[in-house]
């Protein structure tokens, strides 16, 4: 496999490390190379892309222009930003009038985007290399019920993402399975976690993510995987605001795809800073042994 | 209500397809909208649509900012409606004329004035550097801040911020 550019994003890279420590193990494992380059934000499809368009086509054009100088593919490890790169790419790559208008400005900082390279989420990668991550699996997982959810910007649009069935996902529970756990169907996987309404409007996305909980817990679910750092924050970070919210306790560990599979092959907790996740994981250690 | 042709045209051009036209009312976006859900549609992507299709521009952006913003960005209008429209597209657009007006929520020119000023929405932090490194994680590559503030006033984005 050719090496990709490692596009961590700012929230994984600046505020939740821990991420990426096992991301990088688990490719470490499979063989799958990366480099660092000096990247921005991507920026923030969810923020950014709505307060001004054309800057969002920019500053993603110049990410995409730095792999490209280098002929190489991204790697992300964040919905978010393989949103915003896919996006941005595909526009650009359909409409050359923007193309050629975004273009004009990255000229004069001595940049120029041309469509030359892919992006992949991370999780799209692994899915191809299930074998691999069943052969490297040493701790089996079996009997540990895990709930998914991809997220939203995972496979959707699907028109421009190109990954997983936009309303039926199946990518994350083929790797939940083959580490060896049990995929619990809790019948919301595709409903969004709510995150970004919170940023104006923290009711309505707490009420969504109660929704979720609600059939994650109903479902019996030791634990959920996520694939996305704002998906994460959302469900670690909030579940315990939202048991007092509606004085009803949430405590599902929430883990990252990267953590369930290092956690299978072995790699101790210790080493990918499990400790600084805020549900607890220690339930889950103990579960596997 | 009052059609504004101009804002009517800057929507119909958001496709070159001019899918938007194909609106029946359907009612699917706002059936499958998370958001709709939980705010009995105080939130409402159909009728943006509608009122954007018709060009209702005093409509769209003198209700309360939650007719807009209200929106999560799941995606989910756009998998389900029978038309092929992108409504996320639209509400994007949208969403930009608010902010232009400088009726945004605060969150968006927070994270719009965090990025213009340290390309990043998350900026580096020295705590979380010594974490990186505990965990054996290499040191971030730092972006080049000035290219980047450059290429936004370039495009005169920064008139768009607040609180400067
Ligand atoms: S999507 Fe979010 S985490 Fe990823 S780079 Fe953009 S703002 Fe940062
Ligand atoms: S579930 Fe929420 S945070 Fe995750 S990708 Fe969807 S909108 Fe983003
Ligand atoms: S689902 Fe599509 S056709 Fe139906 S009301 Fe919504 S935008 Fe219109
Ligand atoms: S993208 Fe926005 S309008 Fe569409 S379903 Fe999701 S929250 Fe509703």
């Amino acid at each position: 496999m050719a090496e990709f550019k490692m596009f961590e994003g700012c929230m994984i890279g600046n505020r939740i490390p821990f991420i990426e420590a096992s991301c990088r193990k688990v490719f470490d494992k499979l063989g799958i190379a990366t480099s660092q380059a000096p990247f921005s934000c991507c920026p923030d499809p969810t923020g950014f892309a709505n307060f001004d368009n054309d800057g969002w086509l920019a500053i993603g054009a110049r990410n995409l222009a730095l792999a490209e100088s280098e002929g190489k593919d991204i790697i992300s490890l964040c919905n978010g930003c393989s949103n915003t790169l896919k996006l941005v790419n595909h526009t650009l790559k359909h409409d050359n009038l923007k193309k050629d208008k975004i273009n004009k400005e990255l000229s004069k900082i001595g940049k120029e985007y041309k469509g030359t390279i892919d992006v992949k989420h991370f999780v799209s990668v692994l899915k191809d290399e299930l074998e691999k991550i069943k052969s490297y699996t040493v701790k089996p997982l079996s009997g540990l019920k895990v709930a998914c959810h991809p997220g939203c910007h995972y496979m959707r649009p699907s028109e421009v993402m190109e990954t997983d069935d936009p309303m039926h996902p199946i990518d994350l529970k083929e790797i939940v399975a083959a580490c060896g756990a049990t995929v619990v169907d809790y019948g919301e996987e595709t409903l969004c976690c709510g995150s970004s309404v919170s940023n104006a409007y923290e009711d309505h996305g707490m009420a969504i993510l109660k929704k979720k909980m609600d059939a994650m817990k109903k479902a019996g679910a030791d634990c959920l995987v996520v694939n996305c750092p704002a998906c994460f924050q959302q469900f670690d970070g909030k579940q315990r605001d939202l048991s007092k919210k509606f004085e009803e306790e949430f405590k599902i560990p929430i883990l990252y795809i990267s953590e369930l599979i290092a956690l299978g092959m072995g790699i101790p907790a210790d080493e990918l800073g499990t400790k600084f996740h805020r549900t607890r994981v220690s339930d889950i250690l103990e579960k596997i042994g | 209500m009052a059609t504004d042709f101009e804002f009517r045209k800057q929507v119909l051009d958001m496709h070159m397809s001019g899918v938007i036209k194909y609106c029946y009312q359907c009612n699917r976006c706002t059936d499958n909208c998370p958001v709709a859900e939980v705010t009995d549609n105080a939130y409402n992507p159909r009728q943006n649509i509608l009122n954007a299709l018709l060009g209702f521009k005093d409509a769209i952006f003198s209700a309360e900012k939650i007719a807009i913003w209200g929106c999560t960005v799941c995606d989910t209008c756009d998998e389900v409606c029978p038309q092929s429209i992108e409504l996320t597209e639209i509400f994007k657009l949208l969403k930009n004329h608010s902010v232009a007006n400088g009726d945004a929520p605060d969150f968006y020119y927070l994270q719009a004035k965090t990025i213009f000023e340290n390309a990043k929405a998350v900026p580096s932090q020295p705590a979380i550097e010594r974490r990186r490194e505990q965990l054996g994680l290499p040191t971030v590559a730092a972006p080049d801040i000035n290219e980047l503030t450059t290429l936004l006033k370039n495009m005169g984005i920064d008139k768009k911020l607040k609180g400067e």
